[in-house]
This record gives C-alpha cells, structure tokens and sequence, in this order.
C-alpha cells in the first residue's frame, strides 16, 4: 500500500502555495498594465459597457492620434533621461573610485557628506532651486532638469556603486599600478569594467526614476516643448479627461520604453544589486 | 641587473612602527626569500620595496639611485601577488599585454614577448581564456607571466604558491627555480612563511621578526649555524628541541646541567664569565638517534605520528616541561609507552645564552677566559 509521508504531503501543499500566491502577484501587477493597453485599442463606449472584454476591434487609430500627442514630451523625457543617466552613473562612479580606492584625508567624513544627500528631501529644497535656476536662466530648460536629477541621484547611485567597488579586491589596484596605469586608467580600463553589474543595475534605476519623475518637472518646466512624459499625460488627461481610449493609449506609450528595457536588463539588474552582498 | 640596498628603513602607520630600521644589501641576481611568522613585516617590506608603501624614513636603492619617492611602475620591478590580482575581465593575453600597452609598446613588439612567456611557462594553449576558465597552477604562471614580460629588472612574489594545493605547490615551486635558472640576472625576492620554499629557493633567506632582521644567511647556514634561539625555532621542521639548563663547566668544551634531568658535554667553547648561567641546549629531531649503549638521555614515547619515511616520536621524562620531538625511522617498530634511548652528535649541538643568542663555536686563535681556580 503506497503512502504519502506527510513531509512530502506538507511539501507539496506550500510548493502550491508558493506557486498561487507567486501567480496571485503576478496577477496583481500585470492585469492593470494589460487592461490599460487593452484600454487602448477600444472604443470610449466599449470602456464603460465592456470594461474588462477584449477589444471588438483591434484599432491603432488611439494609439496614432496618442502617438501624435506625446512625441514631444516622449522626446524630453528621452533626452532627459539619457543625459542625466550618463551624468549620475559617470559621477557617482568617479565618487565611489574616489572614496573607496584613493588616500584621501578626512574620507569619512567625505563619505558622509557625500551619502547624506540621500536624506535630503526634494520637497524641501523646491523654493531655493526654483530662485537658483531662474538666476542661472536654467529654468525651464532641459538643463535644469538634468542637473536636478543627476544632482539628486548621485548620491544614492554613489552608494550603490561604493558598496560593490568596497568589496572589489585592492590587489587589482595594486596589481595595475605595478604594470603603470595611473588613478585615470586603473579606474576606465581595471575597476569600471568590473562594475559593469552594478553600473548596470544602477541605470536602470535611474532610468526608472528620470522617466517617471513628476515633482520638478511640474515645478521647473512650463513649455510643453520641454515638459517631460508624467507632466505631458497629467495636461493631456486634464485636456482629454473624457476620451479615456486615447489617454489609456497614451499612458501604454510612455510605458513601454521602461517595461522593456526592465525586461531585457532585469538579469544584470538582478546581479548588480545581489553581488555585492557577499563572497 | 639590479644590486638592491635597503639602509635605516622604517615604516609607520600612524605612530605604530611596524619595521624597525632594515639595513639590507641583496646583489644582482641573487635569489632572496624573507621568512617569519604572520605579523612580522616580511609582506610590508616586499611592498615598501615595490613601492606600493612609503618608506617612513631610510633609504631604499636601486643600482645606486634613490627609490624613496620613485613611483611602483618607474623602479623597474615586477610583483607577483599571493591572489594572482588578474583581471577577470581580460583574456590570459590582455592580462599580459596590459602593462606593456601602458607603457605604449608596438603591438607586434607585445605579440612577440607574450608568445615568448607563454612558451616558457606552457601558457600558449591558454592565451585566449579568461581567469576564470583557468586552474589555479594556470592563474600563477599568468601572474608570473605578466611580471616576466615586463622584463623587469627585480621580481617580487607575495606568498604566491598559498592558494595553491600541496601537490600544485611543489610542481610550481619547481617551475620558480627553473624559471630562476633561465634568468640568472634577475634579482627576485620572494616572501613565504613556508620554510620548504624558503629552503629549496633561496640563495640567502632572511629571517624577520617583529619588523626586525634576525639573521640573514644561505638556507644551510641557517639551519646549521642559526643566530639565536628564534631562528633555531623557527627554521627546521619539527621545530629544534630546546631544554633549559645551567652551564656547570666552561672552556674550550661546555658542559651543562639540564632542567631534564641530564648532562651535556657540547665542543662549544664558552667564556669563563658565563658559568653558572643559564642557558639553553638545543638539538634537531633529526639529529637524534636510537641508542641502547651510553645513551645521552632515556624517555618514555607519548606519542607517535608514522610518516612512512620517518616516524616523529613524541618523547617525556620527568623535568621536561614539553615534549621531545625524535625524528627516527619509519621502519622501527615504536609503541605509545615503550621506553628508549637517544643519542646525537656532539657536532649538531646548539647552544644559547640567557639572551636567546648562540654560543658559537671559538673560532682559531681566539681566546678564551680561563676560569680562575
């Protein structure tokens, strides 16, 4: 007579488990950004009857008329996002080469001037930027917000890039100074390579934070043809609050760049954050 | 060609000082292994010669010229480290190219010398692998490949066989000397705690403890000739045996009394002035030998590890505050309890005085104090 031992039984049963609420949460995140895009290829009325049927007719019309009415804001929030990634990762990656890697005096304290950006609340410096930037005539411009968003992220891009440089081997240092490579060379051709995980994690996030960032694109920008994505979908839904089709199609737009370049760095990015956790 | 000279050298962190004034003369193309315990300054002073420390005060040479503020990559040296420190990033080639791009040597020229060191270290198979597709003996002879093309004038290893098997270790040991042999003008120095390498490499070994020179000398004067009690100890495996005593007669031969409970009549010669002191009698397991006839001492074995060849006896009688070490023949039939006889020869007798120094044998023409009667 066969019988099911009851470890193998309990085993089963949270195996199961597992796997439902691993299914439940999947669920949970992908259902809303499906019915979304969905959204986007039905009609306005079809939305109202029929809010979770699939599209009658698989029309482009919302997703073109949409197209047409973000691709300037898609553009900033491109250019944005590019620019102020190269500029956090570049810096913050020179910052963690510096406070890990070189002699430098009073470099706790550095460290922690440096790593206490991170507590700074954006909220709170809004006035005194907003005085800044119009003085520097940055204010909406491009520029100020990627000088806003680097200035912001660098210090928690510098941490996570500090955190994996610290468990790099120095040998590696000692090693490329033997064979004549100076501070600028150990760190382009020995130290950077060998960050590329976390380098990698790191412009994902950024590129998540850049592309989604309401706050100082609302306050610093005004002119549509420098508003980024968040603030061009807050003044299209404002303006087309009744054609839900088209706004739908829009925000699944602006979406898409981030859920794939996710899905297609979401090895690395997984690897960066982890590696530097232990041997 | 490279005459090394190390005078006065000293290291601080802080006000901690962690070499003590190293004075050091090693000759062109000489071999040179620094030996001692974990925490004595061997590593320290191989990266202060490499540069990557500064030399708190003294002076350091090269060939005669200042290297005190002469940059690592400028004084003509090559490091071998105990990690191996390759690129993980760079195949075996660019690994050994990288130095020499650096330096902004043609790219046929690097070609030419990397196929050259890989010949000689068996690495050409290789040359396209990462670091990580590489077996440990193979990531050492990268690491010592990349020195070797730099055609250095002195070469440095850091304990570079310590990540390596024992059977691995002895293969690459064997492949240092050989590559030693090939370049007979290189001067390298080498730091290990392991007496083995010390012993097999070495034209002259220096012992260091503590930050400081506690003798310098070829591996057989060491072993035979060594200058106080810590070397003694240090050198030889299984340590030398050392019983304390009192020195009852002095002169040309020196006889003493042990705290074990035995006399010893040594061809030491010792000075009037230290009879009646104590002093401390050593002899090596290895020159300890079975006797049943006019032993030097009897004791009861404790203990006995059979290493096929030999066989260490572990040796108790009362007065002994630790055991004996007798390294006898793996043959002999050797029981836990059994009590035996042991002998040595006059000749491989050691003595040291109070101060842990050796009581040397009297050299001709030198006089003794004779005791007054």
């Amino acid at each position: 007579m066969n019988m099911i031992s009851p470890r193998s039984f309990w085993g089963g049963m949270s195996q199961a488990f597992l796997w439902a609420l691993l299914l439940a949460v999947g669920v949970v995140v992908i259902y809303p950004l499906l019915w979304m895009a969905l959204g986007g290829f039905k009609s306005n009325s079809q939305i109202f009857e029929q809010p979770f049927a699939l599209p009658e007719q698989w029309s482009f019309a919302n997703y073109l008329s949409a197209w047409r009415g973000v691709q300037g804001y898609m553009f900033s929030s491109l250019l944005i996002t590019v620019v102020s990634t190269v500029t956090t990762v570049f810096i913050s990656a020179w910052a963690a080469f510096g406070l890990t890697r070189t002699p430098m005096p009073a470099k706790p304290l550095v460290t922690a001037i440096v790593l206490g950006g991170m507590m700074l609340s954006p909220t709170v410096a809004l006035v005194p930027l907003v005085r800044m930037l119009q003085s520097l005539d940055l204010y909406d411009t491009h520029w100020a917000l990627i000088i806003l968003y680097t200035a912001f992220r660098v210090p928690f891009t510098t941490f996570l890039i500090r955190a994996y440089m610290l468990d790099l081997p120095r040998d590696l240092d000692e090693a490329a100074m033997m064979d004549g490579a100076n501070p600028g060379q150990i760190f382009r051709r020995i130290i950077l390579p060998l960050c590329r995980p976390i380098i990698m994690s790191c412009i994902v996030l950024h590129i998540l934070f850049a592309w989604n960032e309401y706050l100082f694109a609302m306050i610093f920008t005004n002119n549509p043809a420098v508003q980024t994505l968040p603030v061009g979908l807050t003044s299209m839904m404002s303006k087309q609050g009744t054609d839900f089709a088209q706004v739908f199609a829009a925000m699944t737009i602006s979406a898409l760049p981030i859920v794939i370049i996710f899905f297609l760095t979401q090895r690395y990015f997984i690897r960066g954050l982890t590696e530097g956790i232990g041997k | 060609m490279a005459e090394l000279r190390l005078r006065d050298v000293r290291k601080n962190y802080g006000t901690m000082e962690v070499l003590h004034g190293i004075d050091l003369d090693i000759p062109s193309g000489e071999f040179v292994v620094f030996v001692g315990p974990s925490g004595c300054g061997k590593s320290t002073l191989l990266r202060t010669i490499a540069g990557l420390e500064d030399i708190s005060s003294g002076e350091f040479h090269i060939d005669g010229i200042l290297m005190n503020h002469v940059a690592p990559s400028q004084r003509g040296i090559a490091m071998v480290f105990q990690s191996y420190a390759l690129y993980p990033h760079m195949t075996v080639f660019d690994n050994m190219a990288f130095g020499l791009k650096i330096a902004g040597i043609k790219k046929d020229q690097i070609a030419v010398r990397i196929r050259q060191a890989a010949d000689i270290l068996q690495l050409t198979p290789y040359l396209d692998r990462y670091p990580k597709a590489l077996s440990g003996g193979q990531r050492q002879r990268v690491a010592i490949g990349r020195a070797i093309v730099r055609d250095p004038k002195v070469f440095l290893f850091d304990e570079p066989l310590s990540n390596l098997d024992a059977a691995l270790r002895v293969a690459t040991r064997v492949e240092i000397s050989k590559l030693k042999q090939a370049m007979p003008n290189a001067t390298m120095i080498y730091v290990t705690h392991d007496q083995v390498e010390a012993m097999t490499l070495a034209d002259r070994i220096v012992v260091l403890r503590d930050g400081r020179i506690e003798q310098i000398g070829s591996p057989v004067e060491l072993y035979r000739r060594p200058a106080n009690l810590f070397v003694a100890q240090f050198i030889g495996s299984p340590s030398m045996n050392v019983l304390p005593g009192t020195l009852i007669d002095t002169g040309s031969r020196s006889r003493l009394v042990l705290d074990a409970g035995f006399e010893v009549t040594t061809e030491i010669a010792t000075d009037a002035t230290l009879r009646g002191q104590i002093v401390h009698f050593g002899i090596r397991p290895e020159d300890l030998r079975l006797t049943e006839t006019a032993p030097l001492f009897r004791a009861t074995i404790s203990l006995v590890e059979q290493l096929g060849e030999v066989q260490l006896t572990y040796l108790e009688r009362p007065g002994l505050t630790e055991p004996l070490i007798a390294k006898l023949p793996g043959h002999l039939d050797l029981r836990q309890g059994c009590e035996i006889g042991l002998t040595a020869d006059a000749p491989n007798f050691h003595l040291f005085d109070q101060h842990e120094n050796a009581i040397r044998p009297v050299q001709a023409g030198q006089k003794i104090a004779v005791p007054a009667e």
